[in-house]
Order: structure tokens, then sequence, then C-alpha cells
């Protein structure tokens, strides 16, 4: 049975790890604020961007959309060459499954598309250390950033969307997957697998509504369109760097917040032996002064 | 009077959120550029200048660095990766930053990356020329 003085000791060693993760929850939480705040404010740019980009393809010709150099953007050149992935992890652990859950789904991706070589963008520490690990994989390192979290700005993604749109025209892929968490509310985060690039279908449909009226370009509508896009990328991925950032910090916070919990529990159920093993040294000093006693009388 | 519904965005920020402006000048990728009420849809590359519009004859700046404009129906929608408000323009740190960019190119290192200095440099300028609006008018 333990001793007094060791069941002291796990208390307090358990009462201080408490206290940090206690401290990283409400770091978290503060943080998190913020970073909803970016989120909400980056929204309108991305919103009008993509209203702008829809309007100018539909107020292109056909041909003159298919010749047009943004057109790669938006039907691969090359559909049977090698695929891109961006995966978007945190730096740092502690933070539940969020990491664990991406590095899942990058091994499970990585082993579908075993045939096709596939060039690799990470984002974050965690991510980077794992694909490095693996081995016998047809893979090949392309681009990697960290320590952008939690302060993500607009630089670090436009970063990230060049050396994507870098890789996308260097390498000839067909396609680029990105693989990241969707912030969804405080308790929750959404795992993402999606096709980046090309653009494809998701200007596709909007068409018919906006073609009415009749809009002067400066400069040509080509030129217009070849900036946009790659702004349009950029703004993208600002989001979604955005949205992971809010994810992780939400993850952390749960995390945190379980651990603090389960801290608190341990100290309950270690206080209560502590006090009964008190209460039984008690008893027994006492036996044994009573006996004692009852010895020295007869 | 009708006016024109501005809306200035950047990847972070909302600078200016629907305000009815009178009158409205972009830097045009051609040239500057007028805009007044009832004016006709248009959609325009911006490259590194001031906005300039005009709020109960007040006139007002923004100075943005590449930008997009479209118009269409008194509403005018500006997207600009940086933007900046007159009266976040610090003319001491414009000098400094110009100072920077011209020594830059005038050292020609073997690491120099000519077109970025190049565009430190203009937007080195819009910013000196927006403190000099600033200090004439007393903003």
């Amino acid at each position: 049975m333990a001793s007094l003085r060791d069941i002291r000791k796990h208390i307090q060693s358990i009462k201080s790890i408490k206290q940090i993760t206690y401290a990283m929850k409400m770091v978290a939480a503060a943080r998190i604020k913020r970073a909803q705040t970016s989120i909400l404010s980056a929204r309108p740019y991305a919103i009008e961007m993509e209203k702008a980009i829809s309007m100018l393809k539909c107020e292109m010709l056909e041909d003159d959309f298919k010749n047009s150099s943004s057109y790669k953007f938006f039907q691969s050149p090359n559909p049977a060459g090698d695929i891109g992935l961006v995966l978007i992890t945190s730096d740092k652990g502690l933070c539940g499954a969020f990491n664990a859950s991406l590095l899942k789904k990058a091994v499970a991706f990585i082993k579908a598309n075993n045939s096709s070589r596939i060039h690799i963008i990470t984002v974050g520490k965690k991510g980077r250390d794992f694909l490095r690990r693996i081995k016998n994989a047809n893979i090949e390192f392309y681009y990697e950033i960290f320590g952008i979290f939690p302060k993500v700005n607009y630089t670090h993604s436009n970063l990230v969307a060049e050396n994507i749109i870098k890789m996308y025209s260097e390498k000839k892929l067909s396609r680029v997957y990105l693989i990241h968490n969707d912030f969804k509310s405080m308790v929750a985060q959404e795992l993402k697998e999606e096709i980046f690039l090309p653009l494809g279908e998701r200007f596709d449909k909007k068409c018919q509504t906006e073609t009415a009226v009749d809009f002067y370009f400066e400069p040509s509508k080509e030129k217009l369109l070849e900036s946009l896009i790659e702004r349009h990328i950029k703004s993208q991925i600002y989001r979604i760097l955005l949205e992971s950032q809010a994810a992780e910090l939400s993850a952390r916070m749960n995390a945190m917040e379980n651990a603090s919990k389960n801290a608190g529990e341990l100290m309950d159920g270690l206080t209560l032996k502590m006090n009964k093993t008190r209460q039984a040294m008690i008893t027994t000093e006492l036996n044994e002064i009573v006996s004692g006693a009852g010895a020295l009388q007869e | 009077m009708s006016k024109i519904n501005l809306t200035v965005l950047t990847p972070d920020k909302t600078l200016l959120a629907e305000a009815a402006v009178d009158s409205l000048v972009l830097p045009a990728y051609e040239g500057e550029l007028g805009v007044l009420p009832g004016h006709a849809p248009l959609v325009a590359q911006l490259k590194e200048g001031i906005v300039k519009y005009r709020i109960d004859g007040k006139e007002d700046y923004i100075a943005v660095f590449w930008g997009f404009a479209y118009i269409n129906s008194n509403k005018a929608v500006i997207l600009t990766e940086i933007g900046e408000l007159i009266k976040e323009i610090n003319e001491e740190r414009a000098r400094q930053e110009y100072q920077r960019a011209k020594d830059a190119i005038n050292m020609k290192g073997a690491d120099l990356d000519l077109d970025s200095a190049q565009a430190s440099l203009k937007k080195a300028v819009v910013r000196m020329k927006l403190a000099q609006i600033k200090k004439s008018r007393n903003i």
C-alpha cells in the first residue's frame, strides 16, 4: 500500500498538470475568438471574388475562354498526369485527434492513389514530420511551411498559394487535392478532402442569371481573368488556413478541457484514498496505544 | 441626387462597407478613371495608387496596391490585396521604406529580387503621396 507521502506527492503533481492544461485551455479559448473574427472578416472578400470570377467567365465567349491562359485552372491540360496533395496540419500537438485524423486520411489517400506519383505540399510541422517517415511510397515533397499558426496572415497564404500554382503548372499535375480541417463549431471540426485544382465545375452552374448586364472591361477580359484567378486561389487558401487555425484551437480547447476534468477526477479519487490511509493509520496507532495501556494495567 | 454605394474589401478586413459616395476616382490600369452615379457597368483592374472618393462634399482617400473594381448600377466594389486608409499612413515609415527599396535597387546585390524591390518602391511612392495629401489637408 502506498504511503501517505507518496499519495500526497502524486496529488501535487496531478494538481500542477491540471493547472497547465487549464491554462492551455484558457489560452486557446482566448485565441479562438480572434480566429473566428478573422474568418468572418475574410468572408466578404472571398464571396465578392467568386462572384466576379463567375461573372467574367460567363461574359467570355466559349472559344476565347478555352484559349485563354487561365483555362488550365478550370480544366487540367494533362488529365493523365501526376497528382498533388496539400496537407494542412498544426505545428503543435495536444489538440486531441486533430492531427491524427488528418494523417490517417492522408495515408489512406496515398494508398488509394498508389498508381500515380504524388507531389506533396505540407503546412504545419506535424504533417511534414509524419509524411517524411513514410517509406516505400510514391511521393515527392515539393514545398513545406510551418510556424504560421496561430497567427496566419495573408502573406503566408500567398506563399502557400503561389507554390501550389507553381507545382500545378510545373509538374503538369492533373489534380491537386486538399486535406484539411474545417471549423464547424466550438466543439466540432470537419475533416475535408476536396479537389482544389482545377476549379472545374465550381463555376459552371451560375451562368444564366448574370449575363444580362453589358459590362465594359478594362483591360481585356482574358487579362482580368488571369490576374483574378490567381487572387482567387490565394483568397481560398487564406480562408482554408484560417478555418484550420480555428479548428485547431477549438480542438485544443476541448482536449485541454477534458484533460483538466480528468485530472480533477483523479485528484478526487486520490484524496479519498489518502484520507482512508490517514484514518487507517490513526486507527492503528490508537489500537496500539490502547492495547499498550491495557498491557500495563494487568 | 443619387449616390454610389462603395465597398472596399481586403482579404482580412472590410475597409469601407457600402458608404454612399458622390463621386469616385480609381487608379485604373490604363490611367485614372472617374466614376459618377449612373456610370455604365464596368470591370477594371487597378494598379497601385490612390482611390479618391467624396462623401457629403468631403474628400477621402484609400491607398490600394493592386486591386480590382467592378461597378454595376450605382454599386461599386473594390477588391484589393493591400489597402490602407489615410489615417493609417505614416509618412516617416513610408520615406524609410522608399529609401530602403531605392538602396536595394542601386546596390544590385546578388540576391536582389528586382520585382519585389520595385513593387515596394511603388508602394512607398503611393504612401508618400498620400502622406503629402494628409499633411496639406490636416486630416
